[in-house]
């Protein structure tokens, strides 16, 4: 395990959100921007000037309560951020900087998670009152909801688009994940996976679609397979893989390297950690090692890790301390 | 066990099982007994409390007792309502009410009056291959032979709905240069829309909703004002039961706006669905295919001859199609006889527009479910609604697709089990509101005398804001 440390660089050390939380990180679809929120009810902009990294600028005055999750539009020209005071902000890029262009309200109550489809016609929240909604965008920058779907019986965490298909999935407090599909002019759940026996916390799609990862607070990722369903209807997705044994606490977000496939998990042992997939093993029982671990990689809970879509092996963290860390991962 | 209330009311937390939840702030009036002041409490194996006094006696602990009615007076938890609802307005409890008329033929006998949605007839009719109508006399059958006095029909107090609905726009459309919030009028017979209204968005919203009272509450009026009056009977000795197509109708019988002070009763004391009916017959060991059909109760039902009546329009009562044909005349001197019905972002949300020399002259839509009522609600806020009238409905379909009506059999398609209801719904011939001499005539004989203000309080009702609560324990971050 010595060596492993060696493959995960740390390059730079960001005071993102000083006496408060960082919740969440969100690389630009360019790469070129980092998005952060926090507990300080802001959103802050990071881009790289020569060999450091530099807030470009604040948004402020969205929102009344923490900023749990931010997401860019597939064309990086907008933002959504989701908060605990029950709306989603949508930004738009101006010149420079960022400017709210509509609050979209409805929720009962906290929202956690903020999600748009690859399309970028449409855009997920879901929330503590228990359902998912998912909002339309039409040209004059309108929103308006699609659908609500109530498939879960707890607080939803996370809301995740596949990468090429209209289908988007959600973790929840329940324990489960939903995938849902639209039918009839309606959204309507079509699977619930369950496997985890605590908190679902987080979930990433690979490349192609056809695998997705989910992290818990039972402290495990599971990998899951899309397969062709026998009866031809609802959609079948099957667990073939379970990473038990690496995490000590919570496991809170994972993020899947569109370029290398390597899985990267944020913890709340303060770690961050890489995994890879053996090659030439079984498509239905893939096995993952462990390839890269920072242990002490912030002072308190890792939050959330993403990689760049651009730059193979560059990796962001972030933590309830307030930072954000800049990693590198270099593969042997 | 899963909620049977609507979306919308889901989505405000109706649908937290914990009796009462932990955000109950709703004070609990308990008796106080005069004891001493240490004292153990038990729990024995049955679950009930047992207090042990120091000298060892024991006395049994009442519990304390939640009311539907303080549940929707709170922003709380709302509710655990359904265990309350189900001791408070159930089958059982009808049952309870003939059972001792039967025992005690010489004690306080309580006159049952019955009063059968359309929507439900359609559901029952579907559900027993039945006309609507001839479920309609079978059902008056079923419920005689129980020892109901009356079955009446709330499509004939609807009439009083619509007619009321139709005055209402006109005089708000008169008044909307004056008061911004008169127009678009919103409609008022879904009760789970009511409570969400009341519940989120409060004072904005309220002020455009229709104070006319919905059919269930229209017949309420009926039968523990002008026939209990019409039959020398106080209110109280009256046990009135509505078959609704909806669970969220049992919130509306509860609210205090509709309860006769007075007198100390409720003008609908309660209500059942139509699955609960098919649930009685089930009991019963009756199928309505095997009844003899009885005559309606032509007192206050609408029919022609043995037949019932319905309404044009929606398969929620046909408010839109009425208020539109009524202003289309009054407003702009239109006859309207066809409405054509634009299907916007989805099949629940609806457009019909009125259009003269190019202007739109009237503009009218159906907003079922809730996220078109949630859109409409948005555009309402951000000024961006275009229109003068809506129908608004809680469930997606509307009142045909209740969450009361008859669920399907194992193996049928939910989707043909709707359009067989629709179908068979939509089959009853439509009455016009304005030509039922009946209902003129109450209006001449009941409205007429007592007093505009008095008609206000028989025909409307008022709305309520609920305070968002704040205390301690829902920590905010």
């Amino acid at each position: 395990m010595s060596d492993m440390k060696e493959n995960l660089i740390l390059e730079h050390r960001l005071s993102a959100h000083p006496d408060s939380r960082c919740w969440f990180v969100a690389w630009s679809p360019s790469g070129s921007l980092l998005a952060s929120c926090g507990g300080d009810k802001s959103v802050r902009i990071w881009g790289r000037e020569g060999d450091s990294w530099v807030c470009k600028s604040i948004l402020e005055d969205g929102h009344q309560r923490t900023v749990r999750k931010v997401a860019w539009s597939p064309c990086g020209n907008y933002l959504a951020s989701a908060s605990f005071d029950a709306t989603t902000c949508i930004w738009k890029k101006k010149n420079d900087g960022f400017e709210s262009l509509t609050v979209l309200e409805g929720h009962e109550n906290e929202v956690k998670c903020v999600a748009w489809a690859p399309s970028g016609n449409l855009l997920a929240t879901c929330s503590r009152d228990k359902s998912v909604w998912v909002w339309e965008v039409d040209e004059d920058d309108e929103y308006e909801c699609v659908t609500v779907v109530n498939s879960h019986t707890q607080d939803v965490k996370h809301v995740v688009w596949h990468p090429n298909q209209e289908l988007l999935a959600s973790a929840s407090y329940d324990n489960n994940i939903c995938i849902y599909k639209e039918e009839d002019d309606d959204w309507e759940c079509r699977a619930t996976l369950q496997g985890h026996t605590s908190t679902v916390w987080g979930l990433c799609f690979d490349t192609s679609g056809e695998r997705l990862a989910s992290c818990s607070d039972d402290r495990t990722v599971k990998i899951w397979k899309e397969y062709p369903s026998e009866s031809g209807q609802d959609l079948s997705w099957k667990c073939v893989c379970t990473l038990s044994g690496y995490h000590r606490r919570t496991v809170y977000d994972v993020s899947w390297c569109q370029l290398t496939a390597a899985l990267a998990t944020a913890c709340g042992d303060d770690a961050v950690r890489v995994f890879k997939e053996d090659e030439g093993g079984d498509p239905n029982q893939p096995v993952f090692s462990l390839v890269a671990q920072a242990t002490r990689a912030h002072n308190q809970d890792v939050n959330c890790v993403a990689w760049n879509p651009k730059e193979a092996g560059l990796l962001a963290s972030c933590s309830d301390d307030g930072d954000i860390a800049i990693w590198r991962f270099k593969e042997d | 066990m899963a909620s049977h209330f609507s979306g919308v009311l889901q989505l405000t937390d109706l649908d937290d099982f914990i009796t009462p939840s932990q955000e109950c702030v709703k004070p609990v009036k308990v008796e106080k007994k005069q004891g001493k002041s240490v004292a153990k409490i038990q729990i024995e194996d049955d679950g009930s409390y047992v207090q042990v006094n120091k000298d060892g006696g024991r006395q049994k602990l009442e519990k304390a007792k939640i009311t539907l009615n303080d549940c929707l007076a709170c922003s709380g938890c709302i509710t655990s309502a359904e265990s309350v609802l189900i001791t408070q307005q159930s089958h059982e409890e009808l049952f309870k009410v003939l059972h001792s008329n039967k025992v005690q033929p010489c004690g306080p006998q309580k006159m049952v009056v019955v009063s059968l949605s359309p929507q439900s007839r359609a559901s029952l009719a579907a559900h027993c291959g039945l006309s609507s109508s001839e479920a309609g006399r079978r059902l008056t059958a079923f419920f005689k032979g129980l020892g109901v006095h009356h079955v009446f029909d709330t499509g004939f107090s609807r009439t009083f709905s619509l007619l009321e609905s139709q005055r209402e726009f006109v005089e708000r459309y008169k008044r909307r240069e004056q008061d911004k919030k008169a127009l678009p009028m919103l409609t008022s017979a879904c009760p789970g829309w009511i409570c969400y209204a009341e519940k989120t968005h409060g004072e904005f919203i309220l002020p455009y909703i229709s104070t006319t009272r919905s059919p269930q509450q229209m017949m309420g009026s009926l039968v523990k004002q002008y026939f209990a009056q019409q039959k020398g009977l106080n209110p109280q000795q009256i046990y009135h039961v509505a078959v609704m197509p909806c669970f969220d109708k049992k919130l509306e019988a509860s609210r205090s706006d509709f309860y006769i002070n007075k007198d100390e009763t409720r003008e609908v004391d309660c209500v059942i669905t139509s699955g609960e009916v098919e649930k009685m017959l089930e009991e019963e060991n009756v199928s309505l295919k095997d009844l003899q059909p009885s005559a309606p109760d032509s007192l206050f039902s609408s029919v022609c001859g043995e037949e019932f009546l319905s309404h044009a329009g929606s398969g929620s009562g046909g408010y839109l199609h009425h208020v539109f044909t009524f202003a289309a005349k009054q407003l702009f001197g239109e006859e309207v006889t066809e409405l054509t019905y634009k299907t916007l972002r989805n099949k629940d949300f609806q457009e019909v527009i009125l259009e003269k020399d190019g202007v739109v002259l009237l503009s009218f839509a159906l907003a079922y479910g809730f996220r078109n009522i949630q859109n409409l609600v948005q555009k309402l806020k951000k000024g961006k609604s275009p229109y003068h009238f809506v129908e608004v409905m809680a469930c997606p379909s509307g009142c045909l697709n209740g969450g009361g009506q008859v669920k399907p059999s194992s193996g049928q398609n939910p989707k043909d089990l709707l359009m067989k209801v629709e179908e068979l719904y939509k089959a009853e011939h439509p009455l016009l509101p304005e030509e039922d001499p009946h209902i003129a005539e109450l209006y001449q004989s009941w409205l007429h005398c007592v007093g505009e203000e008095r008609v206000k309080e028989l025909l409307h009702t008022q709305y309520h804001t609920v305070e968002k609560m704040t205390n301690g324990l829902t920590m905010k971050w």
